[in-house]
């Protein structure tokens, strides 16, 4: 299997079979919170991707030269949280100084990137990661594309279930069902059809 | 601007003390970590090969493997060594004994991080227990032909395991001196 | 008297999970199991408890343009120390919670009781605060594993409760078990709630 093959399987991985959101349970307030119009869950999913691709990169370096090499593993959580903190600010900037109409789509989802434990998630996850050979940690590369996929990952089921609650609104529930209590079931149910992609061979 | 330099003053006193907190939490508990961890792998090795002297080596592979010696006479008894592959969702780390043979003595799951309820139930002595026995030919589950009963609805938490064990004792098996095949 | 009022409303008014709806990811992640759920429920009720009680002191010496980040400081500073001193001491739950330990510092209700409590009130109703907003995320955790845990298992805290015939529903453990116990738990509430 040559690498290309191998950034295939962690695609499928990320996205299908460890689905961020309803196999590892992360990322589940806007999951769960911004899932109720298809257009904010798109541009959620859009601030999220972004936003995970480049903290994966940062942290990975933060790791690997600062907190690996001067042997401060302890203060990872502390480095990591401040750095995303730090870097979803700088990007609210960046993005509302060079591309305004983009700051008005995504611009009100960034803030609440900081508290999204999809974010941090990652970081932490790809420090401790394997390739598939189950000894090789994951390089710089492979940390960014394990980003992305994921972000990709949580999207997809953010789409899905924005989807899905847009036709549930014309549904009639019993009022204790409605709202939260409908949409976790739902999730619960779209959690049970991803296990479908359980044990795929690739 | 002079403002802003204020601003960031006091947030670096603050980074500053948390870390100074921090770094003298972890002098703490770091020992009692690292020590807690050599001690469960003593622990394990010789509940393995009991009333045995270990004697660490490090294998052609970069594998550590240990040789378990009878104390007065210096027969090897055995070896043992932590195996470990990816799993379903973390890296399986399972601690094997075996015989000067290279038969499986006993296994025991050391470090998993599989679903709970299915793959997680690898560290049962149900699963663990059947590999006493083996030798290197039946180590693969019943999926690929081999004798191992998988857990039912992790099979790859299996194969992992079955495939480390095969991996490792070949590792050991092919370093110079203990070799089965010379 | 206000300082029962604080301390009651985190466990039934005010409800971090069935009400609030915050820190959905460690409610559902650490279920599966009530001695897991507790586990998390203290981890984070001492996080918030000193988070709360430090924000409360600095208050008036954190220029407000950067209260948030010097908030996350001192919130991953106790985590971190939770972090390592489980380790040391209870590695077999550290082993359980796994990276959910670490991820406290993003759970919404600490940095939300925070913002919203801890930085405008004295210590003493910070603590109240803390005190019952954590019991309340504790005693939901629970009540959530024991729901997966019975179901799922047959067990609750380890020791079988179940008949002998009874074939757990492993489902319930899993990941789709934990959405759809929780939704069925708040619909519950909600129910209750109606009939009041």
């Amino acid at each position: 299997m040559g690498y290309l093959g191998e950034i295939f399987v962690m695609a499928m991985t990320a996205i299908f079979i460890q689905n961020f959101v309803l196999a590892r349970f992360l990322g589940l307030c806007p999951y769960l919170g911004v899932s109720k119009k298809l257009d904010s869950a798109l541009g959620m999913g859009l601030a999220v991707i972004f936003v995970m691709t480049l903290a994966s990169a940062i942290t990975f370096l933060i790791n690997k030269y600062l907190l690996i090499r001067y042997d401060l593993m302890y203060l990872q959580t502390i480095a990591f949280i401040l750095t995303i903190a730090a870097l979803v600010q700088f990007v609210e900037m960046v993005i509302q100084k060079n591309a305004p109409a983009l700051y008005n789509s995504l611009g009100v989802f960034l803030p609440l990137i900081t508290t999204n434990c999809a974010v941090l998630g990652v970081a932490i996850l790809n420090t401790t990661a394997f390739r598939p050979d189950g000894v090789t940690p994951y390089n710089f590369l492979d940390s960014v594309l394990n980003g992305f996929f994921s972000g990709v990952g949580f999207t997809v089921v953010l789409l899905a279930m924005a989807g899905l609650r847009m036709r549930l609104e014309k549904a009639e529930l019993p009022k204790s069902m409605q709202g939260m209590p409908i949409a976790l079931i739902i999730a619960g149910i779209m959690a049970l059809a991803f296990y479908g992609f359980m044990g795929f061979k690739i | 601007m002079k403002y802003y330099f204020k601003l960031g003053f006091i947030l670096l006193i603050f980074c500053v003390v948390a870390s100074g907190i921090l770094a003298y939490v972890n002098s703490l508990t770091s020992p009692v970590i690292a020590q807690r961890k050599a001690a469960e792998e003593i622990q394990a090795r010789e509940a393995l090969i009991p009333n045995a002297e270990f004697e660490e080596r490090q294998s052609d592979q970069g594998m550590i493997y240990y040789v378990a010696k009878a104390p007065e006479t210096g027969e090897i008894l055995g070896y043992t060594f932590i195996a470990a592959d990816l799993g379903y969702s973390s890296t399986v780390q399972t601690m094997v004994g075996v015989d000067s043979e290279f038969k499986v003595l006993g296994v025991q799951i050391i470090d998993q991080g599989e679903t709970p309820g299915l793959g997680a139930n690898c560290t049962q002595p149900i699963f663990t227990n059947q590999f006493s026995g083996m030798t290197l030919e039946d180590i693969y589950v019943d999926k690929d032909g081999g004798v191992v009963v998988s857990l039912s609805g992790a099979t790859i938490t299996s194969r992992c395991i079955a495939n480390s064990l095969r991996e490792g004792i070949i590792d050991v098996k092919d370093e110079p001196g203990l070799g089965g095949d010379q | 008297m206000n300082f029962i009022k604080e301390l009651s409303k985190g466990l039934i008014k005010e409800n971090p999970i069935f009400v609030l709806v915050l820190g959905m990811c460690p409610t559902l992640a650490v279920t599966t199991s009530v001695v897991n759920a507790l586990g998390m429920g203290f981890a984070a009720t001492f996080v918030l408890l000193c988070s709360n009680i430090i924000i409360s002191m600095i208050k008036n010496v954190t220029p407000s343009k950067i209260r948030i980040p010097v908030y996350i400081v001192v919130i991953a500073s106790f985590v971190s120390i939770v972090d390592m001193v489980m380790a040391a001491y209870l590695p077999a739950l550290h082993k359980n919670l796994g990276l959910f330990i670490p991820l406290i510092v993003v759970n919404c209700i600490i940095l939300g009781r925070a913002e919203a409590f801890a930085s405008k009130n004295n210590v003493i109703m910070s603590i109240a605060d803390a005190l019952g907003m954590g019991l309340g995320f504790t005693l939901s955790l629970s009540l959530v594993g024991s729901v997966r845990e019975i179901i799922g298992a047959g067990t609750w805290l380890g020791f079988k409760v179940t008949p002998l015939t009874y074939d757990p529903m492993l489902v319930a453990i899993l990941a789709p078990g934990a959405f759809i116990s929780l939704g069925f738990l708040m619909a519950l509430m909600n129910m209750l709630k109606e009939k009041k």
